[in-house]
């Protein structure tokens, strides 16, 4: 018997206007009792509805799903298709009950009646097995957000599974709390035995699963092995996908070499680097530069353009605990500035400094170009201030509130009284610069899908034309096609001349494009420089506590192979010329 | 600039006060309200004070932390005591200066009102919020209000909606902080302007706040329906109340002390 078998299952959500949205179409397919499979496809496909059919939160509106044999239909096997069948979701805060570490894991089983001492046991042991048993009786308001998940973890885990539905669970988290995740899933899935359905964006999470579904408009459009799934490359940009960089690179270097991959190259990734050793042996690179892509205009702008100015800043919120401390920066015109750093290193303090929404304890912020000292500017030039240097937060969708996309995006400029005509042309121009079209202005921004709705607030802060723009995590939660899309405008910002401030956890995401990269640990700014310095030094970066790309990882991995090799690249474009150069072949 | 209401928060320790059993601490709770309404002598105020003393030290719980919870009635007790001495006219004239007129009497009610509100807040944070976990008092509600179900009284959900609520509050405090951040980068002003105008101006918070506050609910009843929730009927608890020897001591403890200032209040001393 299967363990979970989909047959021909649609669903559509009910509407207002009758036109029901229909989000699965005749989906079909089966799942064996420990398998580890990987639920792929853009936002809005159907994934997070699947997951809904089978763990009996929705019934199909057409056709069977059938968990244990059972069919999700029959009232009486309800309770044990959910008890057996335990969901992670997305945001860590929204799927905690309990107020206590141990109240919120007892949920579960309390629901099911299990009485104590044998609950108590039940709690105890989840607690343990994620490693949280330190926290028992602590808040769990207070957990990191790396935490919270292991709490829900040990939450579905005390449902004592046999399938663990993980919708996202790994996105909102920094690098080092999403490997921990992992590897306690996989942990449990070999310990356990526990059937592990994983949706998710991170086209390498994937990679790691016996079976791929890859899932477009409500239908499966592949499935197979993820060697097999990223032998097609071009099919997966097709459906708003990616491949993980690993594979990309083989991509790259089979077709610049006229090689042909095969499944068995793809299997992990130790065969990934065999062969693109080999083929770059094999090859000889008599042209290079005609298949060389450009390298991203990536450098170092002059200290002498220095357009705003952190002194020996520190901050403390509770006047004992020092959010940052004695942080110096500067921020040159027209750059890339990424900041790194994990969760609570005092990134974000950081950038609430810079349009004056805390004012300085201790230490300076100047903005050069206006010649204003941020602790001591009166109140009205600090909302001039805030028009020249743009904040946007992490999630901003969540900052829409007018009813129309036009007034929302509007709404940063109306206390400047400007001419109507002159307040349009404003507005599509931010609406523009985000890639959007001028007919969504009416609409309500509501409406939207969610990366639109965060292109209309990344709008609401362009149309005050910002000089210095600062991004917290613009691409987090995003699927691939939405995170190029989001930095492909920031390139685009870049080129109209805006200075960049990029905060991020991911070294992959701002390695490509930054021109210069500031590490934060615990408050401290722990390593600055330009890009290409930032990166021959990545091993005592990495020392200090920061997770390197995965592309890095994998260039290391190929070290074995040939010692010769540069492991410290910024993208898969500068992997291809670390690669050609092994092979003495001049460049430039 | 949100992050120190206490309301709700509970704050973790090991004294007699955080093991007590949440439906005594509920009952004394009560007990200690009429108490303190009732009382306007100060001999019977002043041992109020002491025993409400007493209890926090043996709750264990920090200065910083008590009079963080007392911050925001503070200037409620200023207007009611303010109010107080301005219109109650009895006994001799301290200060006499237009039509302001402060007497003796006015002055007398209007530190009883205003020490009557504070104690009422830092006796109910001491029994019940800062030493209870919202789980834990919902427990207490439900089971103290039981009886109720026979006339049909939906016990269990509203003890439920309560504890969620309590739950929730620290993670909407933050998500407000965020979204005020958020719009005041792009020019919103909550502190100048008329008052119609800042008023307005809060729209710009309150609407986000409503929309991923209906969100999280969603989110929410989905992972509760996916970990089994259907109501309290065959529900167990990992901590279910036991009222212990102990816990009847204590609660007996209390109530003498609750007499005490009672029989202060009654007799003439």
């Amino acid at each position: 018997m299967k363990q979970i078998e989909v047959k021909e299952a649609s669903f559509a959500y009910m509407q207002d206007d009758d036109a029901n949205r229909i989000a699965l179409n005749g989906v079909s397919l089966e799942i064996e009792q420990g398998d580890y499979i990987a639920i792929l496809g853009p936002n809005g496909s159907g994934k997070s509805t699947l997951a809904k059919l089978l763990n009996n939160i929705e019934l199909p509106t057409k056709g069977d799903v059938f968990v244990f044999g059972i069919n999700t239909k029959n009232e009486d096997g309800f309770w044990d298709i959910r008890s057996k069948c335990a969901c992670v979701f997305q945001n860590p805060d929204n799927q905690i009950v309990g107020t206590t570490v141990e109240e919120d894991i007892a949920f579960g089983p309390e629901n099911l009646g299990i009485p104590n001492p044998e609950l108590r046991q039940i709690v105890d042991a989840s607690m343990k097995y994620v490693g949280l048993e330190k926290y028992a009786t602590k808040q769990t308001a207070n957990l990191s957000g790396g935490q919270k998940q292991k709490l829900a973890i040990a939450g579905a885990l005390a449902m004592n599974p046999s399938i663990i539905i993980m919708d996202e669970s790994t996105s909102m988290l920094d690098p080092n709390s999403r490997d921990e995740v992992l590897t306690l899933v996989e942990k449990l899935r070999h310990e356990k035995q526990i059937t592990v359905i994983t949706i998710t964006h991170d086209m390498y999470e994937a990679s790691r699963c016996d079976r791929v579904y890859v899932m477009y408009h409500g239908e499966i459009k592949k499935v197979g092995k993820p060697s097999s799934i990223f032998l097609e490359r071009d099919k997966m940009l097709e459906l708003g996908l990616d491949c993980p960089s690993h594979i990309n690179l083989a991509h790259r270097i089979a077709k610049i070499t006229h090689s042909k991959l095969t499944q068995e190259d793809l299997v992990s990734e130790e065969t990934c680097a065999k062969r693109i050793i080999e083929m770059v042996k094999n090859a000889e690179f008599d042209d290079v530069k005609s298949y060389l892509k450009p390298d991203k205009n990536i450098q170092e702008v002059e200290p002498s353009k220095t357009i705003m100015q952190i002194e020996n800043l520190s901050y403390s919120y509770d006047g004992d605990f020092k959010a940052i401390e004695d942080v110096s920066l500067d921020v040159r015109e027209g750059e890339i500035l990424a900041i790194i750093g994990q969760s609570g290193c005092g990134k974000t303090t950081l950038i609430t400094h810079l349009n004056a929404l805390i004012r300085p304890q201790e230490g300076s912020v100047t903005l050069i170009c206006s010649n204003m000292n941020l602790s001591t500017a009166e109140k009205k030039h600090i909302k001039l201030l805030r028009q020249e240097v743009g904040l946007v937060f992490q999630y901003p969708e969540y900052q829409l509130f007018e009813e129309t996309v036009y007034k929302d995006v509007a709404f940063g400029i109306k206390k400047m009284k400007l001419e109507p005509e002159e307040e349009r042309r404003r507005v599509l121009e931010a609406i523009k610069l985000v890639g959007l079209k001028e007919d969504i202005l009416e609409g309500s921004p509501f409406e939207l899908s969610g990366g639109q709705k965060r292109r209309v607030a990344l709008a609401g802060v362009l149309v005050m034309r910002p000089k210095v723009l600062v991004l917290d995590e613009p691409a987090s939660g995003l699927d691939p096609r939405g995170r190029q899309g989001m930095l492909r405008i920031i390139e685009s910002l870049k080129a109209r001349g805006v200075t960049i401030i990029l905060v991020s956890h991911y070294m992959d995401e701002v390695a490509e494009y930054a021109d210069r990269i500031c590490c934060m640990k615990d408050g401290k700014v722990i390593m600055l420089g330009s890009s290409t310095e930032i990166f021959e030094d990545i091993d005592k970066v990495e020392q200090m506590g920061i997770k390197v790309s995965r592309l890095n990882m994998f260039m290391r991995l190929m070290l074995k192979y040939n010692s010769s090799i540069n492991p410290n690249v910024r993208s898969v474009e500068d992997a291809v010329r670390q690669l050609i150069n092994t092979k003495g072949v001049e460049l430039c | 600039m949100l992050k120190d209401i206490s309301l709700g928060r509970y704050y973790s320790g090991n004294s007699i006060f955080h093991e007590l059993d949440p439906r005594i601490k509920v009952v004394m709770f009560f007990t200690y309200m009429v108490t303190i309404f009732t009382v306007n002598k100060w001999q019977a105020m002043v041992l109020f004070s002491v025993i409400t003393i007493a209890q926090i030290v043996i709750a264990k719980l920090p200065l910083k932390v008590i009079i963080s919870s007392i911050m925001p009635v503070v200037p409620i007790a200023l207007f009611i005591a303010l109010l107080n001495m301005l219109t109650i006219r009895e006994g001799r004239t301290l200060f006499e200066w237009n039509i302001i007129v402060i007497t003796l009497g006015g002055t007398r009610k209007a530190i009883l009102m205003a020490s009557r509100l504070i104690l009422l807040i830092i006796s109910t944070s001491v029994l019940l919020t800062l030493t209870t976990t919202p789980l834990k008092l919902s427990d207490a509600l439900e089971k103290l209000f039981a009886p109720l179900k026979v006339i049909k009284m939906p016990v269990h959900e509203m003890a439920m909606m309560m504890s969620i609520a309590l739950r929730f509050i620290p993670t909407l405090v933050e998500e407000t902080d965020r979204i005020m951040k958020a719009q005041v980068s792009r020019g919103a002003d909550y502190d100048t302007g008329t008052i119609i105008a800042r008023t307005k101006g809060y729209i710009t918070v309150i609407i986000p706040l409503f929309i991923s506050a209906f969100k999280r609910a969603e989110e929410l009843a989905t992972a509760m329906d996916a970990r089994c929730y259907r109501g309290g009927e065959g529900r167990t608890k990992l901590n279910p109340l036991h009222l212990t020897s102990k816990d009847w001591i204590i609660g007996a403890i209390l109530l003498v002390l609750a007499a005490l200032v009672l029989v202060l209040q009654v007799i003439n001393v």
